[in-house]
């Protein structure tokens, strides 16, 4: 009865100052997840972080602890999302937080608010190559890890599958925000240096009515073929439009536009020449395993952006919490990542059985590699996932894998760029 | 309770903030008349110039001349009261709802100017590493935070005592005269284009400072910042706290601020699972309403306006206070 009458007292406080504090205990494992529950793509993103917390409780919780995610809404305003992030770091003392999507919302929390406290932080989502940047420097302490590959990564991919398709002169359009800006310049870098010239890069910022004059600027440079990174929103308005002036349909698209809604709206007779680029490697048992058991949950495919880096980054957290302990610190639960995804440790599935049976090895000190939804993930000192990557095509049905391209082959073509 | 000490600071150093910005707002909307639809680009450029003069190198971009703290604030409220001023020269003419319109469209093209002048601004992956003031006096972010809260506050208080003076001084009544009626002002005598271009530069120089102190406070500064949304939350707090009363102002930040975050930590800790993902919505209904509530019930504000009749004896009757 007591704690009620806190509770009650604490809402009541709450209410008039926008705080109040609970008292730390040891079960249930607090978790703070900050993302962008109110815009349309980032609901799937939180429902999939949800979803590893539940079959990781019902694989016997971390260390023997059931898990508590408290999740909170960033509305994409750094304001909102800091302030969210400090309640559940202060307040409800979480040690790790997944979070945020934005670059411009998860920056300001990794400075302001989780590195000073000491707590981990993985995300999902963000690529800024800033964060790569305050990671060299020393300033994210190796409490920063994300399954999202940067924009590094993904151009690189993506002027791979353009040479491979033996485009010569490409157009880019890219989304106005700080994800596309950075591929611009770097698929702009990449694109040279392999030998395919850049007709043109236009950006393409959200919510405009048409977008006539940025195609009609990219049907002047007359290129072979155009490299979509953009979301699927304005990329149907895009595409659409681009196909309707008379736009070639050869088109290299980023992993965001591998969505349904991308190919039902832009239609599938002008997407026979479409290749998407993806940093998954859906060739493992257990990346099929979490497509299939994310149509048994959701009934439907996974195929908004994000939701498999999402999957990983909440399982290699909590799978991380557990071989730290219940009572581990921030900087204790980033020290486990890499016996998570120790490449040379016991393979693990992302299913519940593959959860007890990681949880069990990690109990008795053993390293595992955990098989997630973006394959066997690893991270590099400035916790970057360096992955294997996937080429993918639209079909009557779905959207179907068509080339694998191994981990060993990113990483050289990469090399080759520079 | 150092947890809750420390949310506290926080929370109350983010709504101080929003508070300065609020009182910038009510320069100019409460005792002035002047609609403005742009509160995000001032606090941006307030922002952005104090990132410019005192944010650390880099090579990528133009500023980043790590000035000394001083300089960097003033510069940014001087950006900030520049931007205004050039703003202002070409939309004053405008009445209300042009004003807002006007406004409004300059914040949106700022916004895309520090978008996507990757050369001027970081572009949309913003600037960052600001050196945050007098860090190296204290010890740890604990007590640091707490004495960067003193030093918001002490300024909140200068500019709130400032602007209370200024608005019971006979040149606060003349802005309140253009407000009512500018023809009538005219008519006295008064510069009406001249006073109005004044108090617009000298409320959006204090928006500015509330952008300053936000960088100061973040040490980073994003184009998401100055997003539409920000006038819309800084609007709200003035309409919900009371247009033309300073101490209006300050509560409508302190009430508006924490019924945005609470609402979210409420639904967090309180709402059933199964709704737990639609929290974010729930949160945004929930502001929303109380705004459209407080609009329909209590338009004058929680402390609405109050005019301090001036004892000459032989004043108009009809004297009262207006709902702008």
């Amino acid at each position: 009865m007591k704690t009620r009458y806190l509770r009650q007292l604490a809402v009541a406080a709450a209410l008039t100052v926008g705080g109040a504090g609970v008292a730390a205990a040891d079960c249930p494992v607090k978790v703070g997840v900050a993302l962008p529950t109110s815009v349309d793509w980032g609901k799937p993103i939180a429902e999939t972080a949800l979803w590893v917390t539940d079959m990781i409780n019902e694989a016997g919780g971390v260390d023997g602890c059931p898990v508590e995610t408290i999740l909170r809404d960033t509305q994409v305003d750094a304001k909102v999302g800091v302030d969210a992030a400090k309640a559940m770091v202060d307040l409800d003392k979480v040690q790790l937080m997944m979070g945020a999507v934005s670059s411009g919302v998860t920056l300001p929390i990794l400075t302001s608010v989780t590195v000073p406290a000491g707590v981990m932080q993985i995300s999902c989502c963000s690529s800024s190559t800033r964060i790569t940047g305050l990671a060299e420097e020393g300033s994210t302490k190796g409490l920063w890890f994300r399954t999202f590959a940067t924009s590094n990564v993904q151009s690189a991919v993506l002027t791979k599958l353009a040479k491979d398709a033996g485009y010569g002169k490409v157009t880019v359009f890219y989304k106005n925000d700080d994800w596309g800006q950075d591929m611009a310049s770097l698929l702009d870098n990449a694109l040279k240096a392999s030998g395919v010239e850049v007709a043109a890069s236009i950006a393409i910022t959200d919510n405009q009515p048409s977008y006539r004059a940025e195609v009609t600027e990219a049907l002047g440079g007359n290129p072979d073929a155009v490299i979509l990174a953009l979301y699927p929103k304005e990329g149907i308005a895009v595409t659409r439009e681009w196909i309707s002036l008379g736009g070639t349909t050869k088109m290299v698209g980023a992993n965001s536009l591998r969505s349904e809604e991308f190919r039902d709206a832009v239609g599938m007779q002008y997407l026979g020449d479409f290749i998407g680029a993806d940093t998954s490697s859906p060739r493992t048992a257990s990346a099929s395993a979490f497509v299939e058991a994310y149509k048994a949950k959701f009934g439907g495919e996974p195929s908004g952006p994000g939701l498999p880096n999402s999957f990983d980054a909440a399982a290699i957290s909590l799978l991380a919490y557990h071989a730290a302990g219940k009572d581990a610190t921030g900087a204790e639960i980033a020290a486990k990542v890499p016996m998570v995804t120790d490449p040379s440790g016991v393979p693990v599935d992302a299913n519940v059985e593959g959860f007890k049976k990681a949880m069990a090895l990690l109990s008795e000190g053993k390293p595992v590699s955990f098989q997630g939804g973006t394959g066997a993930v690893t991270f590099d000192a400035n916790g970057d996932v360096s992955a294997p990557a996937v080429s993918w095509v639209f079909t009557e049905s779905g959207i179907d894998e068509k080339q694998y391209i191994p981990l060993e082959e990113v990483n050289a073509f990469i090399q080759s760029l520079n | 309770m150092i947890g809750v000490i420390s949310y506290l600071a926080f929370f109350g150093t983010v709504a101080a903030i929003l508070a300065i910005a609020v009182l910038g707002l009510n320069l100019q909307w409460g005792n002035t008349g002047l609609f403005n639809g742009g509160v995000a680009a001032f606090f941006g450029a307030g922002a952005y110039g104090a990132m410019m003069l005192g944010g650390p190198a880099d090579p990528q971009q133009l500023g980043g001349f790590a000035l000394p703290y001083p300089i960097a604030f003033a510069g940014g409220i001087g950006l900030a009261a520049l931007v205004a001023w050039a703003v202002g020269l070409l939309t004053l003419r405008l009445r209300h709802d042009y004003l807002a319109i006007a406004t409004f469209g300059v914040a949106v093209a700022l916004e895309a100017v520090a978008r996507n002048a990757e050369w001027l601004t970081g572009g949309a992956k913003g600037m960052r590493g600001f050196p945050r003031p007098f860090e190296g006096l204290f010890a740890d972010q604990f007590t640091y935070n707490l004495a960067f809260l003193g030093f918001v506050v002490i300024i909140l208080i200068a500019v709130y005592a400032g602007l209370e003076r200024l608005v019971r001084s006979p040149y606060g009544r003349v802005l309140r005269a253009i407000r009512e009626d500018e023809v009538a002002a005219r008519a006295l005598g008064k510069n009406a284009t001249r006073l109005r271009l004044e108090a617009f530069v000298l409320g959006s120089a204090i928006i500015g400072v509330a952008g300053v102190l936000y960088v100061s406070f973040y040490a980073f500064i994003s184009p998401q910042d100055m997003a539409p949304i920000l006038t819309f939350q800084i609007w709200a707090m003035l309409i919900v706290g009371g247009a033309g009363n300073n101490r209006g102002a300050v509560l409508g930040a302190f009430l508006i601020w924490g019924a945005w975050t609470s609402s979210g930590f409420l639904l967090s800790k309180f709402a059933p699972t199964a709704v737990q993902i639609y929290t974010g919505p729930i949160q945004y209904i929930m502001i929303g309403s109380v705004i459209v509530g407080m609009l329909l019930w209590r338009p004058q504000g929680l402390l609405p306006e109050r005019i301090e009749r001036t004892k000459t004896g032989n004043e108009a009757p009809g004297e009262n206070a207006s709902q702008g």
